[in-house]
């Protein structure tokens, strides 16, 4: 069987128009600078990256609504911006900052408009309708008009819209953003139950870790329009475990520590975080180090969160064309 | 097909929510048609006519509830595709299994026809208090339902790509302001064109402005078969130019940068 979503040295530049006095100066922005990807049906992928990567590029190169300036690309099968309307029938396309409700109306009326474009025949549609309604409890706000719905219903409606035509991959751009605490884990079960249950391949982009955490197995990060991490979400924790955080907290002001491998993150009255690189030193050593020094009232071992993790992969210097790189993010920023 | 034609059945009803809006046009329809009604009134009594460029005052004030209706139930299609592509909306439009400029003509005509029943309505009640009934003629009434939705068809050729030049101009207010004037006052709203110069006249048959506003208006109150089939061919080639103009910037436009967010 096909891959749902595979991507050869897929490439698009923006011609960007900058004024220098009266004239103006053309130069070329690279915001997706030859990604190869493949990712097998009923996969579930983070596609992460920091603002101006290229995530969104990508996904509209993917999608059918970007032509790319080079390489290749399919999804199911298809070209996307060669046959954008037959994969739209097959796919589903959720970005967190727009939304395809009708604004006046009741989510019900965008349910029974979209089983229209969609061509979807009355009883399918209705039993898909009903039970999207159930499973992302929609009934109680159904025939409240989507002005009036609070940002964690509608992002519940939205992705049950995208969902209405079963379709075999869905594209989520940032899907929780802006939600609380509650609606995103509400909104992750969700999206993993149907990658799970369903089988649709999810293709996700988020600044949240916890999206990522709890909705993919398998991590993309691209930075500079280039990948430049392809993993399981676990193993890529697993690697960067080898750091440890601890918090301590004295009695009062203890000696300074100078460890190889020990790090000193901050320090607020008595109390510090360090960073302990454990293949430097092993964490014993520390601890007796820790001790030694003052009279510890409080302590506490972690693992380095998985924010951090990104925050390190994304920090790692461009291998090409830096130039380039700051204007690019101009253009493509929320 | 049938689904386009849901698109502008939603797109009443979603309108529907503005019906305070569409009231308060109303109330300046009524200014307007009053204001003009003593105008021409006074019109007719100074050159001691009762026949004005073909028409009586109970049809000139008939031909005016017909433009003003037109052109008042305006929807704001160059604003709306502008802000689509400005803000990159668009792309939100562009993962369905729909054409976008399909999908706008289905929604905002769904609009016009709504906003144009009701203006039409009023203006009739209007005309009615003050001129009395217009000798109905069926032949014109039928015209005139032909020829209006090819009307609105063709105003929305123009202001959609007045829209798509959002792709490439900063701002696109200027351009929609200069064509909804010129529709107003070369098209015939306030004048019919028989009014204009003899010299006047002959451009301005040909332009598209006058298949948009005169042409249904007047094949309203005259029922005349002559004019009628002009403007159709008239209307038809325009809207067949402006539609294959439409391609191919809009798969221009689509292969244009993307830059904008999102």
């Amino acid at each position: 069987m096909e891959n749902a979503v595979s991507a050869v040295q897929l490439a698009k530049n923006f011609v960007l128009k900058k004024r220098d006095g009266l004239r103006w100066t053309e130069s070329e922005v690279k915001a997706v600078d030859g990604i190869t990807l493949s990712i097998e049906r009923g996969q579930s992928v983070a596609f992460i990256g920091p603002n101006g990567a290229g995530k969104s590029t990508t996904i509209k190169m993917l999608t059918g609504i970007l032509h790319p300036s080079s390489g290749q690309a399919t999804v199911l099968g298809c070209v996307p911006w060669k046959e954008r309307t037959r994969l739209a029938k097959r796919i589903g396309v959720v970005f967190g900052q727009r939304s395809q409700l009708w604004y006046h109306l009741p989510p019900r009326d965008t349910f029974e408009l979209l089983s229209k474009i969609y061509e979807i025949k009355k009883d399918v549609f209705l039993s898909q309708r009903d039970m999207l309604i159930e499973r992302f409890q929609l009934a109680e706000f159904l025939d409240t008009p989507v002005r009036k719905l609070s940002l964690g219903q509608r992002m519940r409606a939205e992705v049950a819209c995208s969902l209405l035509h079963s379709p075999e991959v869905i594209f989520l751009d940032e899907p929780t953003i802006g939600l609380d605490v509650i609606a995103r884990q509400e909104l992750r079960d969700l999206i993993r139950e149907w990658n799970r249950e369903k089988g649709v391949t999810v293709f996700l982009t988020s600044h949240d870790a916890g999206d990522i955490q709890h909705v993919a197995k398998r991590v993309v990060v691209i930075n500079h329009g280039r990948v430049v991490l392809d993993d399981r979400v676990s193993r890529v924790r697993r690697q960067y475990l080898s750091e440890k955080v601890l918090s301590v907290k004295y009695a009062d002001m203890p000696e300074s520590i100078a460890l190889e491998g020990v790090k000193t993150l901050k320090e607020s009255g008595h109390a510090f975080r360090f960073e302990v690189d454990t293949l430097a030193i092993p964490i014993e050593k520390v601890m007796t180090e820790i001790m030694r020094i003052g009279s510890v009232v409080d302590i506490t071992i972690e693992d380095p969160p998985l924010e951090e993790v990104i925050a390190h992969i994304y920090s790692a210097p461009p291998t090409a064309t830096e130039e380039d790189e700051d204007e690019e993010t101009g253009a493509e920023d929320e | 097909m049938s689904k386009y034609f849901y698109i502008a059945l939603t797109s009443i009803r979603s309108r529907l929510a503005y019906l305070g809006e569409i009231g308060s046009k109303t109330i300046f329809l009524f200014v307007v048609l009053y204001i003009f009604l003593c105008l021409w009134k006074v019109t007719y009594a100074e050159t001691n006519q009762t026949s004005l460029g073909g028409l009586t005052l109970k049809q000139m004030l008939w031909y005016l509830v017909v433009t003003e209706s037109i052109i008042m139930s305006l929807p704001t299609i160059a604003t709306l595709v502008d802000q689509d592509v400005r803000t990159g909306a668009l792309a939100m439009q562009l993962v369905r299994p729909l054409s976008y400029p399909l999908n706008m003509l289905a929604q905002t005509s769904g609009e016009r026809v709504l906003s144009f029943a009701l203006n039409f309505v009023v203006g009739s009640i209007i005309a009615l208090m003050f001129v009395g009934p217009l000798d109905i003629n069926f032949q014109g009434f039928a015209m005139f339902l032909m020829l209006l939705p090819l009307s609105f068809a063709l105003d929305f050729t123009i202001y959609f790509l007045i829209g798509l030049a959002a792709f490439w101009l900063e701002d696109t207010t200027g351009l929609t302001l200069i064509y909804s004037r010129m529709t107003m006052i070369l098209g015939g709203m306030l004048i019919p064109l028989e009014l204009f110069p003899e010299g006047w006249q002959q451009i301005l048959r040909v332009l598209p402005f006058s298949a948009i506003v005169y042409g249904p208006a007047r094949a309203f109150v005259t029922g005349d078969l002559q004019l009628f089939l002009s403007v159709l061919i008239q209307q038809v080639v325009a809207i067949l130019v402006f539609a294959l103009v439409i391609r191919i910037v809009y798969n221009l436009a689509l292969r244009r940068v993307f830059s904008h967010g999102g």
